[in-house]
């Protein structure tokens, strides 16, 4: 093997790496306060569309970003204020997303022209990073950064303690003067803003198309990350990146000459599939979550 | 009232801080009377105002009225004079209103530090824990409330963790604190100390209130003395012009023996035996040797000690809830070692827990099916794996009557809403309702009334003498020595001696409980 494969599997792994990270960031933040929302797959594909229309509407592909983004703070706006103030079911309302998101977008992308196909221009896509062995997405650094700023949020921040606070134990919390509700609330919109750029990225620079299938499950395995990381957004980062590795080996081995006649690529395609659920099966029970996690809080 | 302080107080002692009038609460759908009925309550400037009331006459509830944690259903709120109408915790604070709650509002995942952090009102990317550290090492030092700053919670103990609860409302600096039965899980020298600094408080010019069922503290620290009952008030008074005797009547009606004389042991069985054992946890404690503790059927055996001392994991081994780190656990001659709490359970040891709240019942399930989550796979409650909704209901009944529970419904009600002690009463009816064999009991009476002590020292006192060991584990020596057989002291893991119950001497045992080695002879 000759080393530019090498790095054409790296870089495939690091874009894989970005949107189920991103996603699984914002599903910690939200889980440390102790919402869970399994409604992410459907602001992935809710973001996609959002960042596909934005970016051409507007010419930019970072005003697509932002309305990927925008978009999710909405959803995790409205399933916050349902899992918080309403009390409403966490677990209906994210599964309530995500048959919303494959209806609507399927919906929009039948309105829009060819069914269940939509592509994006190259100009309003996200430029790449010329780095010589390949293009780097900006999202990659980005999601580097983030990964660390949110365990920095998390574990060494006044708001970080209030979050995890409200997730433990949000009735100790509630006397010791936090709005507790509020503090959900803002988790939960920032859940919804990175599972939404996520979203966008998938359409708007990595794929440079929307299609129905687009996050093709990618929710779900973020979700199993948040799992496997035990709510530390490093090891969240880590997790995804094992994925994106499969999935780039997969994508690799399914185009390249040789090996791709020698191993069925329906096989490789379900290898970050198992692997995922391997190593997230090895961690359950060892991991602790939040004590309140799913829990609404009312007072009395 | 006290002699001031001459330090230039804040405040005008006297003063009315905190002032309630007419003040009414309904849970409407659970139950039908009114929780607290038409009731007026002030906390002046610079006092200690105890309210004083049996299990579910309602003081929690007022507690939590005036800290803002539940709102009133009707009547007024003053804060000095300013109407006020709070609708959380965080607007109390505001107003210098602050609560020690009577269950544990603690995070167990956090250090102490950041349990405190919790409550801090810094901006939201600064992160003040150094600071937080030492300020707790000075209130350590200052108030003699020893805790490590750096300790995880739940690694603490319930009397460590009470101290945690203190520190934690001093941060706020209240002007008005309540506090719920804050001594419940303190030895008697730590409620002491709480004691000098709720004095200092008080000379400060800050506005106390102290909710107890302990005639020795209310008379230790208070002020005034309001007694509640089911909701009304039975007046207020100066602590100067009344005595316990009286308080004791207009609170329960009746007074509490000081001793219990039974028959000796008559039994040479043992019912729980350990052998060289060592508990899982205590393995690594530089002084912890093997327990070598043996009680006969019909014995009661007290465990005497601070908090802390290896008293819960002691309690995990043998009940099975943590297997030993080495040695053994024999229940009726019969070698439990690393066996699982269902076979103890089936073995016949009941327990009877310290956290109530998280280990003795499920919140969220109702009073029925908590009376039986130790016996519903058995006949009659289940047949062929179907609950049996009418035999359950007429054994939680009877249950509840016999231990004078309040409850609403058997059905609808939530054990999360009962009162403390009420959850307590339900937790004795259903540990003790099959006269197990072996009872492991610890903290058995906190949080109830005079009265209700009284009934579970005599149950106990009735078991025994039916052939049940019990193990009664409690810092409430006063406790120990009027039930216990014989007594054994714990510090550090080891246990440093036992002695007969009967004409114990209280000096050795405060001596072993501090750590010291005289011998009892
Ligand atoms: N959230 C609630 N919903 C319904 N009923 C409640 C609720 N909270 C308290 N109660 C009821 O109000 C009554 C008074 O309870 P409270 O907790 O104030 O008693 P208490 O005087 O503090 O007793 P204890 O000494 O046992 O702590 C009890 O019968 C209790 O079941
Ligand atoms: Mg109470």
């Amino acid at each position: 093997m000759e080393l530019t494969h090498l790095w054409g599997i790296l870089f495939i792994s690091l874009h894989a790496m970005v949107p189920i990270t991103l996603a699984a960031i914002g599903e910690t933040i939200e889980e440390s306060a102790g919402l869970f929302n399994i409604g992410l797959e459907g602001i992935l594909l809710f973001g996609a569309l959002a960042g596909a229309l934005g970016a051409q509407a507007s010419g930019s592909a970072l005003v697509g970003l932002l309305t990927g983004m925008g978009v999710g703070a909405l959803i995790g706006l409205v399933f916050g204020t349902i899992s918080t103030s309403l009390r409403g079911s966490q677990l209906i309302s994210g599964v309530g997303i995500n048959l919303l998101a494959l209806g609507f977008v399927a919906l929009m992308l039948s309105v829009m022209g060819a069914p269940g196909f939509h592509s994006v221009a190259r100009e309003v896509q996200v430029p790449l990073i010329p780095l010589g062995v390949g293009n780097l997405s900006p999202l990659v650094p980005i999601t580097v950064a983030v990964a660390i700023g949110v365990w920095w949020l998390l574990r060494r921040t006044q708001l970080g303690i209030w979050i995890r606070a409200v997730g433990e134990n949000p009735a100790a919390a509630d006397v010791a003067g936090i709005r507790v509700n509020r503090v959900r609330l803002g988790a939960a919109v920032a859940a919804g803003v990175l599972a939404g750029l996520a979203g966008a990225y998938l359409s708007i620079d990595w794929f440079g198309a929307v299609t129905k299938e687009i996050t093709a499950g990618r929710g779900f395995i973020a979700l199993a990350i948040v799992v496997f990381s035990g709510l530390n957004p490093l090891l969240a980062l880590l997790g995804g990146f094992i994925f994106g590795f499969f999935d780039g080996l997969a994508t690799w081995v399914a185009t390249y000459p040789g090996i791709k006649d020698i191993i069925p690529w329906q096989f490789v395609a379900m290898m970050p599939y198992v692997v995922t659920l391997a190593v997230v099966a090895g961690m359950i029970g060892r991991v602790r979550f939040p004590s309140a996690l799913g829990v609404p809080y009312l007072r009395e | 009232m006290k002699t001031r302080s001459d330090s230039g107080p804040v405040l005008d002692k006297g003063d009315v801080l905190l002032e309630a009038r007419g003040l009414s609460k309904g849970f409407p759908g659970v139950w039908e009377h009114l929780i607290l009925d038409q009731l007026d309550f002030d906390v002046r400037s610079g006092e200690v105002h105890t309210l004083l009331g049996e299990n579910g006459a309602g003081k929690t509830v007022i507690a939590n009225i005036l800290s803002g944690y539940y709102e009133k259903t009707e009547g007024e709120i003053r804060v000095k004079g300013k109407l006020v109408h709070f609708r959380s915790p965080r607007e109390g604070l505001a107003h210098g209103i602050a609560m020690v709650h009577q269950e544990l509002m603690l995070v167990p995942a956090f250090t102490v530090a950041e349990n405190i952090m919790v409550g801090l009102d810094a901006p939201l990317f600064s992160y003040g824990i150094a600071g937080v550290e030492k300020r707790i090492q000075r209130l350590v030092e200052r108030y003699g409330l020893q805790v490590d700053p750096k300790a995880r919670v739940e690694d603490l103990s319930a009397g460590q963790q009470q101290r945690v609860e203190i520190l934690k409302v001093l941060f706020h600096e209240p002007e008005v604190l309540l506090l719920d039965e804050p001594t419940s899980l303190l030895t008697p020298s730590e409620a002491d100390q709480l004691f000098v600094v709720l004095r200092a408080m008080a000379d400060d010019g800050k506005g106390i209130v102290f909710i107890s069922h302990k005639m020795r503290e209310v008379f230790a620290v208070s002020d005034r003395v309001t007694v509640l009952k089911l909701g009304k008030t039975q007046g207020t008074c100066q602590i100067a012009e009344t005595n316990e005797d009286e308080l004791t009547r207009r609170t329960f009606g009746e007074t509490v023996p000081d001793y219990m004389e039974r028959p000796e042991v008559a039994h040479e069985e043992l019912a729980l035996n350990t052998i060289e054992m060592v508990p899982s946890g205590l393995e690594k404690k530089p002084n912890s040797q093997g327990i070598s503790l043996k009680i006969r059927c019909g014995e009661i055996m007290g465990l005497a000690g601070v908090s802390g001392n290896g008293q819960t994991e002691l309690i995990e081994a043998v009940t099975g809830l943590v297997p030993p780190a080495s040695g053994e656990v024999w229940i009726l001659n019969a070698d439990m070692t690393g066996r699982t709490p269902k076979e103890f359970i089936e073995r016949g040891v009941a327990h009877i827990p310290e956290r109530r709240r998280e280990i003795g019942i499920v919140e969220q399930m109702h009073v029925a099916e908590n009376v039986v989550l130790k016996d519903y796979r058995k006949t009659p409650f289940s047949k062929n794996t179907v609950l049996r909704h009418q035999q359950i209901s007429s054994h939680a009944e009877k249950i509840v009557e016999k231990f004078n529970a309040l409850v609403p419904d058997l059905w609808q009600t939530e054990c999360r809403i009962l009162s403390g002690g009420n959850i307590q009463r339900l937790i004795l009816g259903r540990e003790t309702w099959r006269k197990p064999p072996v009872i492991i009991a610890s903290h058995p009476t906190e949080g109830l009334d005079a009265k209700a002590i009284r009934h579970t020292w005599e149950l106990f006192l009735a078991l025994r003498a039916e052939g049940s060991a019990v193990l009664l584990v409690s810092e409430d020596l006063d406790e120990i020595m009027s039930l216990s057989d014989r007594i054994a002291v714990m510090f550090e893991g080891k246990i440093m001696g036992i002695v007969d119950g009967k004409g114990a001497d209280r000096e050795i045992l405060g001596h072993w409980m501090a750590g010291g080695t005289a011998s009892a002879a």
